[in-house]
């Protein structure tokens, strides 16, 4: 069954429209991609998922429910989480400060209790510190943790992003360029981190222009261009798509 | 405890800090045995201006709002006490602790237009707002006595007298360490983390799960409230105020002193208000010196450490970046 769909979703701004007419499936632990050339939604899609834009028309359903048009941060906080186009990393906190800011709901500190170190808020967010520690390990950054981000590559950055996306219990993760900037090495891990996230059961929605990598890790792709979706299917499908090759691809 | 470091070496640098924590504690209890009755008000005077700053940094350094109410609270926090025990005869403590609830309230309520406006215009706003409570001050005068000033009875607390500065400052100190412990808990939590999150990136933070406008009516009630009672304690200290200590030159004092001792940093605040409190006394029989003194530190805090002295400690010596969180 489908963990988000879209039917229909349609965006328009000023009289300009950047979506049309939006509809397709992600399903949990598949990885789908979005490929498009520049200026085809794509990012305008993640926005009206995310709630950053509301659609104009149509339904998105995350779950079953219609999560359309509601606050960024509550969709956020039903499992939806994101990664940004130009690095959403905090530069000034340390790797570790990053990663415990996506458990930020997850950690059950009240307040008050935390103003005057009551024991349970206070273990609460230990306990917390240490599942940022663990989910650094799984992810190859524990030598990082107490460093600033912001001195970190911009790779390392990619990886912080989308582990503080992960740290919260996210069953949907949507990423915006993630293997831009990478080195080849870092994009490798990329792409083992995303298979097995996957296979973990996460969905993950992917906007990437790096077409080797959309190829080689995606399950599913869906084309954009123009604010409408020209194809979708299977890897091999997209890549013996004729509209698709006229349109993004660009070879013949 | 860190898993990271030996055992021994936590335990051992426990130890330490506590034999650190005890000694500063003695030290502090001990600055009246060194003062005379004028340096233990200037000594007093700090401890005000430490919640000042500290308060002030929380909207300033961690949410990192260009909110400017800060004279405003801080007169809202001596006006709650002095009208309280003036015209109520409400003991002093009572007094205190509806300061602080009277600051949070103001401070939520002057964080909501925070939530709607960025930049020079919530600055202008929050300023507007600090005029317009000094305007009140002074055309409220059947409650506070307007420009010639609210006197503020002797306080009592649990059986002793606050009349003298001695005492002043033991009732002081206990509340001005409570409020920095407090303040220091509340960042090093979920909470802090999450105001820094909204300074650095307010879109990203939103993709976390947390309300970013939730937090920030937070950042400005707490704020508020610390900035309150530092105004209640400048009351009691004081014996007496008047709208003109909550003026645009108060507000400048304030923001000098956050800004020398580094946005973002507890320890660069009570640093600042330390030396900031204590130059214009120490320099005052040295008429002019004082401008010139603060000019030089000014500039030079802006060129050769734009992020102040906590910056500058953050940067240079290891393991003194205040962190964010508790392990």
């Amino acid at each position: 069954m489908a963990l988000l769909e879209l039917k229909n979703v349609s965006v328009h701004f000023a009289g300009l429209t950047a979506l049309s007419g939006v509809t397709f499936d992600v399903v949990p632990g598949q990885v789908c991609a979005v490929i498009g050339p520049n200026g085809a939604g794509k990012s305008t899609l993640f926005n009206a998922i995310t709630g950053y834009v509301a659609p104009s028309q149509g339904s998105v359903r995350f779950d079953g429910r219609n999560i359309a048009g509601r606050a960024p941060h509550i969709i956020a906080a039903s499992g939806v989480r994101r990664t940004f186009q130009n690095g959403g990393v905090f530069g000034d906190m340390t790797v570790l400060e990053n990663v415990l800011t996506g458990l930020n709901q997850q950690t059950d500190s009240h307040p008050i209790g935390l103003l005057v170190n009551l024991g349970r808020s206070v273990i609460a967010e230990k306990e917390a510190v240490q599942k940022a520690h663990s989910l650094l390990e799984l992810m190859g950054l524990s030598d990082h943790a107490n460093r600033v981000t912001a001195d970190l590559s911009s790779g390392q950055q990619r990886i912080v992003e989308i582990t503080r996306a992960l740290a919260a219990h996210t069953r949907l993760l949507l990423l915006d360029e993630p293997a831009v900037g990478l080195a080849a090495s870092e994009r490798d891990h990329l792409m083992t981190v995303l298979r097995s996230l996957a296979e973990d059961g996460i969905a993950i929605l992917l906007v990437e222009h790096v077409i080797d990598l959309v190829m080689a890790v995606s399950d599913r792709i869906v084309v954009l261009n123009q604010g409408e979706v020209i194809a979708s299917g299977t890897p091999e499908e997209i890549r013996s798509h004729d509209a698709v090759i006229e349109a993004y691809l660009g070879y013949h | 405890m860190s898993e990271i470091t030996p055992a021994g070496a936590s335990v051992a640098r426990g130890r330490y800090a506590i034999v650190l924590r005890i000694g500063a504690l003695l030290a502090l209890l001990g600055v009246p045995l060194a003062t005379n009755d004028y340096l233990q008000y200037v000594v007093n005077l700090i401890l005000i201006y430490c919640l000042v700053a500290v308060g002030f940094n929380i909207v300033l350094g961690y949410i990192g709002q260009l909110a400017f109410a800060n004279a405003a609270f801080f007169g809202i926090g001596a006006y709650t006490v002095g009208i309280l025990m003036e015209h109520l005869a409400v003991p002093f403590w009572i007094a205190l602790a509806a300061a602080g609830v009277v600051g949070t309230i103001v401070g939520a309520l002057v964080g909501l237009p925070a939530l709607r406006l960025k930049g020079y215009y919530l600055a202008i706003m929050t300023l507007v707002f600090g005029e317009l409570m000094r305007w009140s001050y002074i055309h409220a005068d059947k409650i506070t006595k307007g420009s010639s000033g609210l006197p503020i009875p002797t306080a009592n607390a649990f059986g002793f007298t606050l009349g003298t500065d001695t005492r002043k400052y033991y009732a002081c100190l206990a509340i001005t360490l409570f409020m920095l412990w407090t303040t220091r808990n509340l960042v090093r939590s979920r909470i802090g983390r999450a105001w820094v999150a909204i300074r650095e990136n307010e879109l990203a933070a939103a993709s976390l799960g947390f309300s970013p406008a939730l937090y920030k009516i937070a950042a400005f009630a707490w704020s508020g409230a610390v900035v309150g009672i530092a105004g209640a304690m400048f009351a009691l200290v004081l014996g007496r105020i008047a709208p003109e200590s909550f003026n645009l030159s108060q507000l400048l004092l304030h923001f000098t002193i956050v800004m020398i001792g580094g946005l973002g940093s507890i320890a660069g605040s009570v640093v600042g208000a330390v030396i900031l409190t204590s130059a214009p006394e120490l320099l005052r029989n040295f008429p002019g010196l004082e401008e010139i003194f603060f000019s030089i530190l000014l500039i030079a805090v802006l060129l050769f450490m734009p992020r102040g002295i906590g910056g500058l400690l953050m940067t240079r010596m290891a393991g003194m970046r205040e962190r964010l969180f508790r392990e």
